[in-house]
């Protein structure tokens, strides 16, 4: 009982239906300011995480633009090569993607051709089937197989269509080896990947374009991505956190901001909560706050009973809200993703062990501003007035 | 700790008490010297607005005099800290309230124990004095219970059990039965002798002659002075 915390349980539960307003009015307030913290490096911890997954570290491209968003690497296997020989360099994959026109006997679909150059292809995860072997092969989205009706051993006709290649190229028939899932694939891409060679014949042209080089170092990116600056001064070459760097001055830096504004109006929100009910509950124990100082209770220890009430409120109301808040970032997820152009994997919440160190500061700071007021009344309470004018009311 | 220099528990020389309010300020205590001796029963007793709960608050180290000197046991109180004024009344000064106090959430072991917490006593030592006390109180058998559950009186008898759960040399009690009937305010006013007789001085603020009378001593106040002092 001696305990402050256990006292301010016993003054808290006094008003039983108060005290569970309050913690449940901040497990709502938290769970909103953990999904804003979600929010507010979701998008770029899982484009993070898809870009580590696919086991390459750095990207070289033509020029100071994202992969396949600027102009074609046009000596690509030269590059591809030189990059190859220097050491820190595991692999290289040549990357290019065309657009192509995928059909079966009873449906026809448009969609991207995607060619690796450099085995094994590693862009992919194979879901069903295997990977490429040698012949006309290509590996294809689930939703592909589903909306072709294809299954690993089916065969369907493709027509590419590449930069640089004749319009209308003779179509050729390929043999589905596996289904696959590409990591920034959209829920509802028609995508085909096949071997860099197979993609340039079924397009008639010779090899030499890519979109972008990837590049697997063997364990120091930095270090290997320098290197090939060096070898190549002419491509720009981007690790992976310059990547992520480039993705958060394109526009995601919106949900940071978004998220930044929330989050201040959901902890200021929890501050008037918290100190307007501490306030009012002080308020209405002024003389039991007087008689305990008459009775030799110190000013710190009353001021220390406000502190834990304040304390109680939020890390009980803290704690449900960390359930409330990942049940609400996956519904809004869901809803978010319905997006279009949004990649299957992305997710704009992402449950990280920083996030929840802010959460748990920002709400432990709400409870400590919070209770500043109250603790203000209590530590500067005239303990005979207080007496006197209890008497007198 | 020991008597002060001339054996009383509190001494006040001079002391005035003024309150600052809109039409000007008002004196409630003027210029009153008095000394408790140690196991003293003294009643104060007057007209409301007279000053004696104002001397009481005085006494028992939660008012400050705007002049004069209060010594406790010898140490002159204005040259204590807060922090110094709480430990002497949490383990030298005994409150016993009109209303009582009472803390609604704890039951009446749990309140009396309230105050030995506060100074360190062992959970265990406090628990046992908690039910010697409400025993001594005749609440031994509604230890359990909570201010909710209690009478008045009996709610009354916890708040004297926690007033000496720190062994006060001095108790003071304002108006202690002020919201009760008179049958139960008679088994109050007994206990409180009691108490007195036990060692401890009291000092009582009363409206009622009849708690009044059980003291020793008797002092009247009107308009913030001490107008008359009777020994019995």
């Amino acid at each position: 009982m001696r305990a402050p915390l256990a006292f301010a349980w016993r003054s808290l539960v006094r008003q039983p239906a108060r005290a569970a307003l309050a913690i449940l009015g901040v497990a709502a307030v938290g769970a909103l300011l953990l999904d804003m913290l979600l929010l507010s490096e979701g998008l770029v911890l899982s484009m993070r995480e898809l870009l580590d997954r696919m086991g390459f570290d750095i990207r070289v491209t033509a020029v100071e633009a994202l992969p396949g968003s600027g102009p074609d690497l046009t000596d690509a296997p030269a590059a591809a090569a030189a990059i190859a020989a220097l050491p820190g360099v595991r692999a290289v994959r040549t990357i290019r993607s065309e657009g192509v026109e995928l059909w079966t006997d009873t449906v026809h679909s448009g969609g991207i051709f995607l060619g690796v150059g450099g085995e094994p292809a590693q862009l992919w995860t194979i879901l069903r089937g295997r990977d490429l072997a040698a012949g006309p092969e290509l590996v294809i989205s689930e939703y592909a197989a589903d909306l072709l009706h294809l299954e690993p051993g089916d065969t369907v006709t493709v027509r590419a269509s590449c930069d640089g290649g004749p319009e209308a190229p003779p179509p050729a028939t390929f043999r589905v080896a596996g289904i696959v899932e590409l990591p920034f694939d959209t829920p509802d891409a028609v995508t085909a990947g096949t071997t860099l060679a197979s993609l340039e014949a079924a397009c008639g042209v010779t090899g030499g374009i890519a979109d972008f080089l990837a590049v697997a170092s063997t364990g120091d990116a930095d270090a290997a991505a320098a290197r090939i600056r060096a070898a190549r001064p002419d491509l720009r070459v981007f690790t992976n956190d310059e990547m992520i760097g480039l993705v958060q001055q394109g526009g995601f830096t919106y949900f940071r901001q978004i998220s930044t504004v929330l989050t201040a109006v959901t902890v200021s929100f929890a501050l008037l909560l918290i100190t307007v009910l501490l306030t009012v509950s002080v308020n209405q124990r002024l003389a039991e706050v007087a008689a305990l100082r008459a009775l030799g209770f110190s000013r710190r220890r009353v001021v220390l009973d406000v502190l834990c009430e304040s304390a109680l409120i939020i890390g009980l109301g803290g704690a449900l809200s960390l359930p409330l808040g990942l049940l609400l970032a996956s519904w809004l997820d869901t809803i978010l993703k319905r997006m279009p152009a949004i990649p299957a994997q992305i997710h704009f919440f992402v449950l990280e062990p920083q996030a929840l160190a802010a959460h748990a500061a920002l709400l432990a700071a709400t409870a400590l501003v919070a209770a500043v007021y109250p603790m203000q009344i209590v530590a500067r309470l005239p303990i005979a007035a207080t007496l006197r004018n209890e008497v007198i009311s | 700790m020991t008597d002060g220099p001339n054996g009383a528990v509190v001494s006040a020389v001079g002391v005035s008490r003024a309150f600052s309010m809109p039409a000007g300020p008002v004196v409630a205590v003027r210029d009153v010297t008095l000394t408790i001796a140690p196991g003293e029963h003294t009643a104060i007793r007057g007209p409301s607005g007279c000053g004696k709960s104002t001397l009481l608050h005085i006494l028992g180290c939660v008012d400050a005099p705007t002049s004069g000197s209060l010594i406790f046991d010898g140490r002159d109180v204005a040259g204590l800290s807060d922090r110094a004024r709480s430990l002497l009344r949490l383990r030298h000064i005994g409150f016993v309230f009109q209303r009582f106090f009472l803390l609604p959430m704890l039951t009446a072991a749990e309140n009396v124990e309230l105050p030995q917490a506060e100074a360190g006593v062992a959970k265990a030592e406090r628990r046992h004095r908690s039910l010697e006390l409400l025993d001594y109180v005749g609440l031994g058998a509604r230890a359990g219970h909570r201010p909710s559950q209690l009478s008045g009186g009996e709610m009354q008898r916890v708040a004297i059990a926690r007033a000496l759960a720190n062994q006060p040399r001095l108790l003071l009690a304002d108006e202690p039965t002020g919201e009760l009937d008179q049958v139960t305010g008679e088994h109050v006013a007994a206990l409180l002798d009691r108490v007195n007789a036990d060692g401890t001085a009291l000092v009582v603020v009363t409206h009622d002659l009849a708690l009044a009378g059980r003291a020793r001593r008797v002092l009247t106040m009107r308009d913030g002075r001490i107008e008359d002092e009777a020994r019995q």
